[in-house]
């Protein structure tokens, strides 16, 4: 009896893309008895296998993401280990030949919006995509200097990896992630409108607003390092 | 294939940047830059910001974390 009371929790588990809400841990959900080898014919080896073959490989990926989500390492390698667990309990609704690396993405994107973001203080959250960009501080003050952009370009090149991360983190957490999203995994916006369950019109938004903002705090950056003198442009009229 | 002007290639900058355009349009906007200096340097901005992007955000999981998930998912295993 307990094999189908566990298949059925399973399936829920499954339920991924209706709301995150409905996402359980496993932990919350699998009896305490240790089910002694019921392994429920052949399969689970081969699933497991099937798993670890396809799924494992994104790890490091994940764990950049989760990064970027969480801001720091423990958190970060907590929320790589329950995206995979969670993925490999709903594994069997994952449908082979489909984008498997969106699809782990989602599970992780879900389980942190539901386990971390609601412990995170912000106040904008939720509202942040109807703020203008003057609210949101930071990269506000712009002009337009034709002549500098490649020496704009070239400052921005220089600069370290922490300094973009730290700009990164600085920008609001869903102008982050779409800005993630697109230029390090490379997603087509319909697949990012996929993975934050949002238009494709709010993604791009999203974007655009991200890296405005990210480019203005790089170049303001790179010149008050003396880098080069390249002033912050890039502005909607 | 016709220039598009400055107006549409900065506003699709960023779709170009992304790979959101169709080939046409695309090639509208590619036209648009070989004459422009000023929006092929809005262009080189956009590249740079992603190249460096990708650059920072290379993080490799601790090394512990793939025998720990390992271990989680044989424990699920057995558990079922």
């Amino acid at each position: 009896m307990t094999v189908l009371l566990e298949a059925r929790e399973t399936l829920a588990l499954g339920d991924l893309e209706l709301s995150p809400m409905t996402i359980e841990t496993p932990e919350e959900s699998t009896p305490h008895e240790p089910a002694v080898e019921v392994a429920p014919v052949g399969e689970p080896d081969d699933v497991r296998a099937l798993f670890e073959e396809q799924a494992l490989q994104y790890m490091d990926q994940l764990y950049a993401a989760a990064m970027r989500m969480t801001k720091n390492p423990a958190d970060a390698a907590d929320l790589v280990q329950e995206t995979f667990v969670k993925a490999y309990t709903a594994f069997g609704q994952f449908q082979q030949g489909t984008n498997l690396k969106a699809w782990l993405y989602r599970i992780q994107t879900n389980t942190f919006i539901n386990n971390y973001r609601k412990n995170q203080r912000n106040p904008y959250q939720g509202t942040i995509d109807d703020l203008e960009d003057w609210q949101l501080g930071g990269a506000e003050s712009v002009t337009q200097h034709t002549s500098t952009r490649s020496a704009e370009a070239e400052a921005i090149d220089h600069l370290p990896d922490s300094a973009v991360k730290d700009a990164l983190q600085s920008i609001p957490e869903d102008f982050r992630l779409a800005v993630y999203f697109a230029d390090v995994e490379g997603f087509s916006y319909q697949e990012i409108a996929d993975i934050m369950k949002t238009p494709v019109g709010t993604v791009m938004s999203r974007l655009h607003r991200g890296r405005r903002l990210l480019r203005g705090l790089l170049s303001e950056y790179a010149s008050d390092r003396g880098i080069a003198a390249a002033p912050a442009t890039g502005s909607k009229k | 294939m016709t220039d598009c002007g400055c107006d549409k290639a900065k506003a699709e900058l960023e779709e170009y940047i992304h790979n959101e355009l169709t080939t046409g349009e695309a090639a509208d906007i590619a036209e648009h830059m070989a004459t422009c200096t000023d929006c092929s340097g809005e262009h080189l901005v956009g590249l740079t910001l992603t190249a460096k992007v990708r650059e920072a955000c290379n993080e490799k999981a601790p090394a512990d974390l793939r025998s720990e998930v390992l271990l989680k998912l044989r424990e699920i295993q057995t558990a079922r």
